[in-house]
């Protein structure tokens, strides 16, 4: 069996040791996604606390045929690291003087068991590939959270065309993990 | 399950494994996705990319008093108990289960007539003479489970090709409220969803059309079904092979059986 799937299964039977070692294998990439969308460290934090909470008390809900564990993992990360961003705008109205604080800029060296899964490498190179707007707006509704008008909006842009540019560069970044 | 509701789910499922969908959308995507292992799939593969996304992003060595303190946080929490799921998958696909159930129906009757075998000439000829309608039935239903499927798995393929276009088309006279959209493959075909669509004129049918501008050939791309009053739909693989350029899309009435060219006047139409 797949060891990610196995430590789930362990923390799903209430084996708390078992999320020390859900943490020791995922944390730096789930902080790492935190940390691309709230765009600070504290709040990132925050989010990789959250998520592996949420975690222990779901791990029963998890389905190994329906994705894998960083993909579950990271997509709590993303949900709750968005829900972040959106109260505190909410709350200063703008993103302004907490969009960066003082952080290394430099990434420290990521552990052996971090490196990419096959898929993310043919994810991020397809990535690299799309054309520029359908690129931007993927990240717009994937770090941002924008909705499709939202992000009209923000690129001036017509909500067809936007819909169009997400579609395809989610269809091109099918093709590329497929082959 | 109307194929028209599948693929306005299919439509949605994109927004959905974003996060984008308003609370009482992504309630019908989620009971739709209870009874519907095509849709699953496909939620599946997106958000296999999506974790891609994720994936793809560089990881950041945690300060080591954030594990200190996420074990902290979990000591204190107890697990939450959902009701228990059951082991085997709990989705079993909606095209089997048509095929089953009506597999069911023909063995229960083939049954039946093995136990009544020794009952009179008269009760066992109209024993077979039910036996054979209920086979055509069943041959029936197979071929509509069949068609169904086809058309399901061709809006998928176009929805997702990489060509495709969505196209919105605007209402014109009494079509003016109508919300209707065309994907537009050149590759895969065209899908054609329209809401609230007024009844054609009388003794009258809605035929769709293809235009392409560049190489001005217009073909038809078949009649609009109608599945329910107010809603029309039509998925078909591309009109004319080699269709390409930018196109036009669009609705008009004519006589039942529809036309070769158009004659009617245009309700619908929209241009990538």
């Amino acid at each position: 069996m797949d060891a990610d799937v196995d430590v789930v299964m362990r923390v799903a039977a209430g084996d708390r040791d078992a999320v020390a070692e859900l943490y020791d294998r995922h944390a730096s990439r789930v902080l790492g996604l935190a940390y691309r969308i709230v765009q600070n460290s504290s709040d990132a934090e925050d989010v990789v606390q959250e998520v592996f909470s949420q975690a222990w008390r779901t791990a029963q809900a998890y389905r190994a045929t329906r994705g894998t564990v960083a993909g579950w993992l990271l997509m709590m990360a993303r949900t709750r690291a968005i829900d972040r961003v959106r109260s505190r705008q909410a709350r200063h109205a703008s993103v302004g003087d907490d969009h960066l604080d003082a952080v290394p800029s430099d990434s420290p060296a990521v552990p052996d068991q971090l490196i990419a899964t096959e898929q993310a490498v043919q994810v991020r190179e397809a990535m690299l590939e799309l054309p520029a707007e359908q690129r931007t707006a993927l990240e717009l509704a994937y770090f941002e959270g924008l909705t499709h008008t939202e992000i009209a909006e923000r690129l001036r842009t017509p909500l067809g065309t936007v819909k169009t540019r997400i579609r395809s560069a989610l269809s091109a970044l099918r093709r590329s993990v497929r082959s | 399950m109307t194929l028209v509701r599948h693929v306005e789910i299919m439509e949605k499922l994109e927004a959905y494994a974003l996060g984008q969908l308003p609370e009482q959308d992504r309630r019908d995507v989620d009971a739709h996705l209870d009874a519907c292992a095509v849709c699953t799939r496909e939620l599946d593969a997106l958000n296999t990319v999506l974790a891609g996304i994720g994936e793809s992003v560089p990881a950041k060595t945690p300060p080591p008093a954030l594990r200190s303190r996420v074990l902290e946080a979990i000591a204190k929490e107890p697990q939450d108990r959902p009701a228990p799921v059951p082991i085997a998958p709990a989705r079993q696909p909606r095209r089997i289960q048509w095929a089953l159930a009506s597999l069911g129906v023909a063995a229960a009757l083939l049954l039946a007539v093995g136990l009544l075998a020794f009952r009179s000439e008269q009760s066992r000829r109209q024993l077979a003479a039910d036996v054979s309608q209920l086979q055509e039935r069943n041959a029936e239903l197979v071929e509509r489970v069949q068609r169904y499927n086809g058309q399901a798995d061709l809006a998928l393929s176009i929805l997702t090709a990489g060509d495709m276009r969505e196209i919105p088309l605007t209402g014109q006279q009494s079509a003016a409220n109508t919300a209707a959209r065309a994907y537009w493959s050149a590759t895969r075909g065209l899908l054609v969803v329209a809401d609230r669509l007024p009844a054609p004129p009388l003794g009258r049918i809605y035929q769709v059309w293809v235009i392409e501008n560049e190489n001005k050939v217009t073909s038809s791309a078949g009649l609009l079904d109608a599945e329910s009053p107010g809603r029309g739909f039509l998925i078909v693989t591309p009109p004319r092979a080699g269709a390409g350029g930018n196109v036009t899309v669009a609705i008009s009435d004519e006589p039942p059986g529809g036309l070769p060219a158009p004659s009617g006047s245009i309700h619908l139409a929209g241009s990538i």
